[in-house]
């Protein structure tokens, strides 16, 4: 059976299993972004639900709580929380990972609040202090799930958790790799389906799907050549085909990302250790993500390459020809490091275009123009 | 050709001491200069970040990039920073603190000197440069993009609190003990920049300096409880300027003294800012719109004074325990004892500290009216003053206000909107008092 259908309704009908798996007794944690430790809400037998925001909806609610300035991402979420949509979660977990959802955490907790609320302390700086820092946070986080939940955290099981977590990544990067091709063998849309209907559901299952994916698509005929520029997105969320489409429709393959709703989120294994937490906070500590600050490192170039080296790897790999820079607006610390990676990339000779977004669909038409335009240019 | 008047966009004093700043402000640039030709290392900081006294024990000037971005503002000669900062690629609605900062540095870099007729002399290249994360994101990220324009050695800090909900008892040691080596990592990084070590001795010297000059300015606050008001929130806005740019040192401490006798002497003679106070406005947060500081003389055209003021506001005075001994552990505890004053406070009650906090200035400062300003580019102190406005509304039928400019870029204020909303926030607050 194709794998497709399955996908689509979990990209379409978001929380429809995590509110079937609540009905059979099981509590479902939302939480935020990169930071939060999903392996450790799993180890609980609870579903760790990744929040997601709705760019196809006006944000009509979120306004009555929220600062307009603040991340349009964080708001659409927030207003569907406001209107109900999010009823379904029996815990919410926000990490420190950026001022806008630092400051949700008490906006969203107080006015719908869960049955769990926690807030993750996570460092910005890197080293060795912010290691045992952010591993004392999860100890309180931990505590925090068992007080809730009556029950004690078991390390085996952890351990198990950690290794079906690292199932899954090497299963989305076996995926990654059918990107590879020219041209690729999976669209940049059918990924981001995949990636977002495995934010709401158990590993094992999302495991699942994505095996049944790169067995249909291994097995599809061997795509068209057509000659069209091959393009690396990076940013922070892209939890809606819209922008993907686009770009693939305006006439390229969209054939690798740097999102922490792709590769950001699963590339990097946990160290399997004796202590499960050793190897999680080494992992999740360590996401590249523009909130963190890699220390600076050697002349300008040097820190460059410290800093987007990992970019500049993927964009050879998949020999991308283009870079879209897609920042959700408001976002500091991305807009922040665009120009600095646009020079990094330069540098390599590959062609950026730093797109801002308001995270709503209908500015797609704005964007088409863009897009088409920077296509042309890379051609 | 004719000249036209440059903008008036600062605003009258209530004392003399907030009429002082003005020099100490020029000086703060000044004395970068001086020190430069001296010998002495001088460090882009971000204000509150805990670390002034350090750096002053070090013998590092302060050049803090946030206070020139003010300054530009101030002076209306910040859009050639800004659009320079937007040509280099960064969006119109990052920081625009940040976007003055970057701007200048690229312009100054294109220049190969210092833009002409730049504000107080311009910012000098600095040697180090010392980020955080205290209080917002960009006061790191932006240090790190600075990279662009410049070679100085960076190094940047984590200033981490705990969140409400926690056991303070079961966290403290965890946050002490992170933010106790987050400063000695700094002070390593200090030495082998100036080739000197750190002396203790000195060390506690600068934090005795600047505790007490942070206590005489908390001494001042609670005489500006009297009515009438004797020194208004754009005086607060100028003696911010010893309080967090010259940290540490004497001269501040002398100066909040004589700013402690200042308000005293008024306080006991009744010199008001206004001849007939109606309204007494609380400034509940969000960055001054430097642009356009004289709004508050509108507010006072009406018999409406901002009294006291939730932002860029000292921490009130905190009592680090005997115990300590080592003046790193000193400051790490007086950090972590700073942001977690209102925290039993807020779990007993609202759950919210600067509710809390708001709640206690109305009722000791006997407030009429909350003003909020959200900055287009400011998320760290514009995202939650609608939360914190509707959590104050279940246990207060003040009126409150939010009003929307930025804190620098002029582009985001229209002064008919402003007027307008003005005379609203006046009709609502007379509606109540009668």
């Amino acid at each position: 059976m194709s794998a497709v259908p399955q996908i689509e309704e979990f990209y379409t009908q978001r929380g429809k299993r995590a509110r079937q798996l609540r009905d059979a007794g099981q509590k479902v944690v939302g939480y935020f972004c990169c930071f939060v430790p999903d392996e450790i809400i799993a180890a609980f037998d609870m579903v760790p639900y990744r929040i997601q925001g709705c760019p196809s909806e006006p944000i009509d609610r979120a306004d009555a709580y929220i600062e307009p300035m603040a991340c349009p991402f964080a708001r659409s979420c927030l207003n569907m929380a406001v209107k109900g949509d999010y009823d379904f979660l029996d815990g919410f977990v926000a990490p420190h990972s950026c001022d806008t959802i630092e400051r949700m955490y008490s906006i969203w907790h107080h006015n719908t609040p869960a049955a769990f609320n926690h807030f993750l302390n996570v460092p910005h700086m890197m080293g060795p202090s912010s290691d045992t820092f952010y591993r004392k946070e999860l100890e309180f986080f931990i505590k925090a799930l068992e007080n809730w939940s009556g029950r004690t955290l078991d390390q085996e099981k952890l351990k198990e958790t950690v290794k079906l977590y690292n199932r899954r990544r090497a299963r989305l990067r076996e995926l990654y790799a059918l990107r590879k091709p020219d041209p690729p063998l999976i669209s940049g849309v059918e990924i981001t389906e995949l990636m977002v209907a495995g934010m709401g559901i158990p590993a094992c299952e999302h495991i699942e799907l994505i095996d049944n994916m790169i067995a249909e698509v291994v097995k599809r005929p061997k795509p068209k050549h057509q000659k069209l520029p091959r393009i690396f997105i990076w940013g922070n969320e892209i939890d809606d085909t819209a922008f993907i489409r686009l770009v693939e429709d305006s006439g390229s393959y969209v054939v690798m990302d740097d999102l922490c709703t792709g590769s950001r989120i699963f590339w990097d294994d946990v160290p399997e250790t004796d202590d499960p937490l050793d190897g999680i906070v080494s992992r999740y500590l360590h996401i590249n993500c523009p909130r963190s600050y890699i220390p600076a490192a050697g002349n300008r170039e040097e820190d460059l390459q410290n800093r987007f080296g990992h970019i500049g790897d993927f964009v050879k790999q998949w020999r991308a020809d283009g870079v879209i820079l897609y920042i959700i607006r408001y976002c500091d610390t991305c807009e922040l490091d665009g120009p600095d990676l646009r020079e990094h990339l330069n540098a390599m000779g590959i062609p950026v275009i730093m797109i801002e977004d308001d995270y709503s669909i209908s500015t797609i038409g704005q964007l088409r123009t863009r897009i088409q335009a920077f296509l042309e240019m890379i051609i | 050709m004719e000249e036209r008047e440059p903008a008036k966009t600062t605003a009258t004093k209530g004392t003399d001491a907030a009429r002082k700043i003005r020099a100490m402000v020029k000086n703060i640039y000044k004395s970068c200069h001086e020190a430069q030709s001296q010998g002495k290392k001088v460090a882009y900081i971000m204000v509150s970040s805990q670390y002034d006294e350090i750096l002053r024990a070090m013998d590092i000037v302060p050049l803090p990039t946030e206070n020139y971005a003010g300054l530009c503002a101030a002076k209306r000669d910040m859009d050639r920073f800004l659009t320079k900062a937007e040509e280099d690629g960064y969006s119109q609605v990052l920081c625009s603190y940040a976007r003055i900062g970057l701007g200048f540095d690229s312009l100054r870099k294109e220049l190969g000197g210092m833009p002409e007729n730049a504000p107080d002399g311009g910012m000098p290249l600095p040697d180090i440069i010392l980020g955080s994360s205290g209080v917002c994101d960009p006061r790191f990220k932006w240090f790190q993009a600075c990279g662009r324009f410049m070679t100085a050695p960076t190094y940047s800090i984590d200033v981490m609190h705990p969140p409400v909900h926690c056991d303070l008892n079961a966290v403290r040691d965890h946050y002490v003990q992170y933010q106790k080596v987050q400063f000695e990592g700094l002070i390593a990084f200090l030495e082998k920049q100036t080739g000197k070590p750190l002396n203790k001795d000195r060390l506690w010297e600068t934090i005795r300096l600047g505790d007490e000059a942070w206590r005489l300015w908390y001494e001042s606050d609670r005489l500006r409880t009297a009515k009438p008001c004797v020194m208004p929130s754009q005086d607060h806005f100028n003696v911010m300027v010893p309080a967090y740019y010259y940290s540490g040192t004497q001269e501040a401490v002398d100066y909040f003294q004589d700013l402690v006798d200042e308000v005293k002497y008024k306080v006991e003679n009744k010199l008001a800012v206004v001849p007939d106070e109606k309204y007494r406005i609380l400034y509940g947060g969000g960055l001054p719109p430097w642009h356009t500081m004289w709004f508050f003389n509108y507010f006072e055209s009406f018999g409406a004074v901002f009294v006291i003021e939730n932002q860029y506001r000292g921490f009130d005075p905190v009592e680090v325990p005997d115990h300590v001994k080592d003046p790193v552990e000193y400051l790490a505890w007086r950090a972590f004892l700073r942001y977690t004053a209102r925290h039993e406070q807020a779990k007993a009650n609202s759950g919210n500290p600067v509710v809390e906090k708001i709640l206690d200035l109305i009722q000791d400062y006997d407030i009429d009216g909350v003003f909020f300003h959200a900055c287009r580019s400011c998320r760290a102190t514009t995202i939650g003053q609608i939360h914190t406005k509707n959590m104050l509304g279940r246990y207060s039928d003040l009126p409150m206000t939010q009003f929307v400019s930025d804190m620098v870029d002029l582009r985001d204020y229209s002064e008919a909107q402003w007027k307008a909303q003005i005379h609203a926030f006046l009709d609502a607050m007379a509606s109540r008092k009668k």
